[in-house]
């Protein structure tokens, strides 16, 4: 309720306010590269928000003393998604813009932190929710299609000695992360134009996209690929092993593996990461063929 | 000398990789994934590199930095992985498991950076209040401390994995290790699954 009213205030405002200054947008651009470069418990990110502000606010404020006391109230608490923070540089260069043209306490810029604050929550939710929880993920699985497309499948049988061309090991990682930066790069330059057109207002930038939709397509897209590699994987190992152990042993083999895939189903239930579920294995196989002395059990042969 | 003077040029690679992770960029160029094939590539294990790198990343697929976590360093675990082998000698298999361990313990020396980069906040707002608006000195600043840290930090455990390989017995625990390590593609790719699973089947 709090966040339309003030929605409303700031709109009359900002039709009222003389022209705006033009966005410095690409050396804000590139500074915003560095938002969580002071990273702070205290603050968070308020050092890269200030460093990356800058530019918009020195041409706002050509008076040193205004320009100082809008350094100084930015460097207050800041903390967002960094892909998704461009969106509030915008909109916050674009607030103190229409502010600067409108004489002393307006509403603008009461609302100023009011809105930053309620933007910078809303975008680091749909940011992580993107990027860390989806696209960051799906990197990998690019890498593995890569490696899998050009006959690379090393990384499932580490106990066999092989070889594969150097530019398509680095091939494999580099699709995912131009593919990723793709992403980031267009969302942090169109956020910060996108910001600053409709800066001023609680939700802007929250419509500029069907954020929900395409969270709900990385997520299909993301279990799609995951099936697609555990076939793949599965398929793999029966591949090498078919003809060369008999089926008692395959079966044994196949069963070790999605032992491993309940271990790590349990260890999560009980809210614990594949850290743990590795050190698990670690312990388990140091104790039986180390320790013990078990004659050795070849995945691969 | 070689492989003293390699291994520290790795480090301070790494360390220069690892500022993408939070401080500067943010483009996944410090993914265990894209710094075990390159590290490995420059230390002449490429393979073992690529190996490493995409399991130490299914590895830390489990983690998402949300908030204020600080979650295990993919960087260091991926350079103290492949320098634990290239340089010191270890098994891939044991070389895999001490780059994870090394990842893990990185996050008490992150929150150490953080904690200490509080104290900045302070000095600033006294330096800006003084009328000096030259905030590029502090990023450049937390960037070479993330920079040094790191690179340190890797270079010591390489050390550690170095005196590794030369402790007697160390063979023994090879039988162990190297069937651990042939089930973490495995764990990985049930932490892929189960990642997307979660997410596919929410409302």
């Amino acid at each position: 309720m709090n966040l339309m009213v003030m929605e409303k205030e700031t709109k009359e405002c900002a039709a009222s306010s003389a022209g705006t200054v033009r966005l410095p947008q690409a050396p804000m651009f590139f500074r915003s590269f560095f938002i969580q470069a002071g990273w702070n418990y205290e603050r968070f990110q308020n050092i890269g928000f200030v460093f990356a502000l800058l530019p918009a606010l020195r041409k706002i404020y050509p008076d040193p003393e205004q320009l100082k006391a809008a350094v100084l109230r930015h460097l207050s608490i800041f903390n967002t998604q960094p892909y998704m923070a461009n969106f509030v540089l915008g909109n916050v260069a674009r607030m103190e813009a229409d502010a600067a043209a409108l004489p002393g306490d307006s509403p603008q810029r009461r609302n100023l932190p009011g809105v930053k604050q309620a933007l910078a929550s809303s975008f680091a939710s749909i940011g992580d929710r993107i990027f860390w929880g989806r696209l960051k993920p799906m990197t990998t699985q690019v890498c593995l299609l890569v490696w899998a497309l050009g006959g690379f499948s090393g990384w499932l049988f580490t106990g066999m000695s092989g070889a594969a061309p150097v530019w398509l090991l680095l091939a494999g990682p580099l699709a995912g992360i131009l593919a990723y930066s793709a992403v980031a790069v267009t969302l942090r330059w169109r956020g910060l134009g996108k910001g600053y057109a409709c800066g001023g207002t609680a939700n802007c930038g929250l419509d500029s996209m069907n954020w929900q939709r395409l969270i709900r397509g990385l997520s299909a897209a993301g279990f799609a690929l995951s099936i697609a590699l555990a076939v793949l994987s599965f398929g793999m190992l029966a591949g090498v092993n078919y003809g060369v152990c008999s089926g008692g042993a395959l079966l044994a083999k196949l069963s070790v593996c999605l032992g491993v895939l309940v271990l790590h189903r349990v260890t999560r239930a009980f809210g614990r990461s594949s850290f743990f579920a590795a050190g698990v294995l670690l312990a388990v196989s140091v104790l039986l063929f180390s320790v013990l002395k078990l004659a050795p059990f070849n995945l691969y042969l | 000398m070689t492989t003293v003077l390699r291994t520290l040029l790795s480090s301070a690679l790494a360390g220069l990789l690892g500022l993408d992770a939070v401080a500067a960029g943010q483009f996944l160029f410090s993914r265990p994934a894209f710094v075990g094939p390159l590290l490995g590539w420059l230390n002449g294990c490429p393979l073992e590199g690529a190996r490493l790198g995409i399991l130490l990343e299914m590895l830390y697929i489990d983690i998402i930095p949300v908030g204020g976590v600080v979650p295990p360093n993919g960087t260091a675990a991926a350079a103290v992985g492949v320098l634990a082998h290239s340089a010191a000698g270890l098994a891939p298999s044991l070389a895999f498991f001490i780059g994870a361990g090394a990842g893990a313990a990185y996050s008490p020396v992150e929150s150490w950076l953080r904690t200490s980069r509080s104290a900045w906040n302070p000095l600033i707002l006294g330096q800006v209040a003084a009328g000096d608006l030259n905030i590029s000195r502090w990023v450049a600043r937390a960037l070479l401390m993330e920079n040094a840290a790191l690179a340190g930090y890797c270079a010591c455990w390489v050390a550690l994995a170095a005196a590794l390989a030369a402790a007697p017995g160390v063979l023994a625990l090879y039988p162990g290790t190297d069937f651990a390590y042939s089930l973490m593609p495995w764990l990985g790719l049930s932490g892929l699954y189960f990642r997307f699973r979660t997410q596919a089947h929410k409302k």
